[in-house]
């Protein structure tokens, strides 16, 4: 019970981050680049409504998720200290300030339901909802990271919300241009909104994104003091991948950018209706995942805290290594001998047959993988020109999505060496008397039926909305799994490796999310370079699991 | 198929599940530089990267077998320091498993090992 605890409390910090994001960037969204106030702009109740409502419904779910947060400490103190928390937990600056920062997010999220709503145009309701909000922003600095630190508390603790309140601008403005297309779609706003207020956004985006890096370079050097630190820690990693995933965002800005600028000279504005909404709906994927990442990268160890256990750029380097794949896997008379020492505190014995166990799970799934993605880049490639002669031979390559059922298959054979069909305990008994056992049967049965959905949703000439749209979404939020699970355990240095592994899975997972759902909605040739930079970021993926090698442990 | 997915997510959620948490860490303690002697108690010292609150975290001693006994702890002289009782101890390999709860929200589980010597 204390590792769901644990994870909900790593999820519901990306679900605060996210409602933060929605009521902050909405009212930042309001003030600067809507001005409902100047009646010339030709706005109507319709977008008032739903721009109001994201704000004060982000704020509602915020102050949900602060008091979840509260609970969830109070539930994991519990499970793992074994005792009800109370009265000591009441005098800390969490259980105070969770309290405080809840009651002033009500405080806004009352005021902007009951006033702003009923006043949408006027001028004094935008600019005191963003004064009730200053309390809550500020309250929410006794909640991050620096908050625990001996040096430099005030400016972290500063800076740490400055880093918030201009994400929270970006972000939440991205959320409200989501809300604008979807409105434009419906026909329920005027069509010209959606270039004058893309338009608008556009250089105080940059102002945004600028307030980003301005506040967080400063929190990261902080942090992390050797380029060794940045490479080697699981802080630094995670921190990699947030510039990597802001990298990411910023070419999908820039596209859109690209494609106002081009109405703004020529009038065109095809690629403003036809790519823009889609490039945001995807970067929108990116950002959602960003925020995860930050909220899981307050989980993690300083790299300047842990200079002896920071790993060597060649040992992370290593982790990548090409070398040929485990083909021959340990008996299960070997790896069951080895366990007992493996999982001891005192007088550990790491198992040489656990590790080769892992290895050749996770090199054999690469070999699925990498097979199944080339099938997939091939059914892409063929298509082209050159390739027309040999088209009809190729036509196997569709079924590339039965790789998955096989996958699941092998997973569900190899998992767990202790239970059966290999092992001695029995099927339900092993699977609801053991958690982790209960979670390899979930992946299992969730591989096998991803590549059911996915054949079925490419196969099949009626295929719904949902079908098709299942396997991006399931992919974006595997990834976003891979990036949150990343926490240190008893060997710090060796879960780093291990984790170094699986964030760039992550990565390269949310790739594959976005390549596909950019397939399903964009026109070609953009359609075809989306799917096949899908495919290839799952050949990614495959060739990462195909050279894995665990550290012995 | 919307219902589906939507449980698949909840599925892949439920997967990664962890059960090892991190944030607060020893950055130095008294074991380095000196292991206890046998049948002797001894006061250690841990010194945490963070503020702690004493009231909500646990110190084990884990002797052969993973065997664990709850020591008393207390504040140190310094910031981020706690004072660990040992208590008197045959020869042998030995670990105290830590459960900190830091000022910043974060659970911390960890384990340092050390020998007593004759």
């Amino acid at each position: 019970m204390a590792g769901i605890a644990d994870f909900l409390d790593s999820l519901i910090g990306g679900l605060d981050l996210i409602c933060f994001c929605l009521a902050i960037g909405g009212l930042f969204w309001g003030v600067l680049i809507l001005r409902p106030w100047h009646q010339e702009n030709g706005y109507n109740n319709e977008l008032l409504d739903k721009t109001i409502a994201l704000i004060y419904k982000g704020a509602f779910w915020l102050a949900a998720a602060q008091l979840f947060k509260v609970i969830l400490k109070i539930w994991l103190m519990t499970a793992l200290l074994d005792k009800w928390p109370f009265p000591e937990f009441a005098g800390t600056t969490q259980f105070i300030g969770g309290i405080i920062r809840t009651l002033l997010t009500l405080v806004l999220a009352g005021y902007c339901y009951l006033y702003l709503r009923n006043h949408p145009y006027s001028k004094g309701h935008w600019r005191t909802a963003n004064v009730v909000a200053i309390p809550m922003i500020v309250s929410g600095a006794w909640l991050v990271h620096g908050a625990g630190r001996f040096e430099n508390q005030f400016f972290l603790m500063t800076f740490t919300a400055l880093h918030q309140v201009a994400a929270a601008i970006w972000i939440g403005s991205i959320f409200q241009l989501v809300n604008l297309w979807i409105l434009r779609s419906e026909q329920k706003i005027p069509h010209t909104l959606w270039p004058q207020l893309l338009r608008k956004f556009s250089p105080y985006g940059m102002v945004a994104v600028a307030a980003i890096l301005a506040s967080g370079l400063p929190i990261a050097l902080q942090y992390i003091d050797t380029w060794n630190g940045l490479v080697g820690t699981g802080y630094g990693n995670l921190l990699t991948v947030k510039f990597i995933l802001l990298s990411m965002a910023l070419g999908y800005a820039w596209l859109n950018r690209s494609a106002v600028f081009t109405y703004g000279s020529m009038g065109n504005d095809y690629a403003l209706t036809r790519r823009v909404p889609y490039y945001i709906e995807a970067e929108t994927f990116v950002l959602v995942t960003l925020l995860f990442t930050a909220a899981s990268l307050a989980s993690q160890p300083p790299a300047i805290d842990i200079p002896s256990l920071t790993a060597t750029w060649q040992e992370v380097l290593n982790t990548f290594n090409p070398q040929v794949p485990l083909t021959q896997s340990p008996t299960h008379t070997d790896l069951l001998a080895g366990e007992a020492g493996r999982v001891a505190i005192v007088g550990q014995v790491p198992s040489v047959a656990a590790t080769e166990w892992s290895n050749y799970n996770h090199n054999i799934s690469g070999i699925f993988l990498t097979t199944m993605s080339f099938f997939a880049m091939l059914s892409y490639v063929k298509q082209l020109n050159a390739l027309k002669a040999v088209n009809k031979y190729l036509s196997f390559t569709q079924y590339w999505p039965m790789g998955f059922v096989l996958l699941g298959i092998f997973l569900f054979f190899r998992s767990d060496a202790e239970t059966w069909p290999l092992g001695p305990i029995g099927f339900w008994e092993s699977t609801f008397n053991n958690g982790e056992v209960l979670q390899h049967r979930i992946a299992t049965l969730l591989v096998f039926t991803l590549g059911v959905i996915e054949l079925r949703a490419r196969l099949s000439q009626n295929a719904s909305q949902s079908l098709i749209y299942a396997f991006p979404v399931l992919s974006a939020f595997g990834g976003l799994m891979l990036l949150t699970h990343s926490h240190i355990g008893f060997q710090p240095k060796s879960a780093f490796l291990i984790q170094v592994g699986h964030t760039a899975m992550g990565v390269f997972s949310l790739i594959l999310a976005c390549g596909r759902w950019l397939e399903l909605k964009l026109d070609s040739p953009g359609k075809e370079i989306a799917g096949f930079v899908s495919v290839a970021a799952l050949f990614i993926i495959g060739l990462i699991l195909m050279f894995y090698r665990e550290p012995l442990y | 198929m919307k219902r589906i997915v939507e449980i698949m997510c909840l599925m892949l959620s439920l997967i990664y599940a962890s059960n090892l948490y991190a944030h607060a860490v020893v950055t130095d303690h008294s074991l380095k530089i000196a292991q206890p002697k046998a049948n002797q108690a001894k006061k250690i010292e841990l010194t945490f990267n963070s503020k702690i609150e004493l009231g909500l975290s646990q110190v084990f001693l884990v002797s052969k077998g993973d065997v664990h006994t709850l020591l008393p702890i207390g504040k140190g002289d310094k910031q981020g320091n706690v004072r660990v009782d040992l208590p008197p101890l045959p020869p042998g390999e030995y670990a105290l498993r830590y459960k900190i709860f830091a000022a910043d929200g974060h659970l911390t589980e960890d384990v340092i090992h050390f020998s007593v010597t004759p």
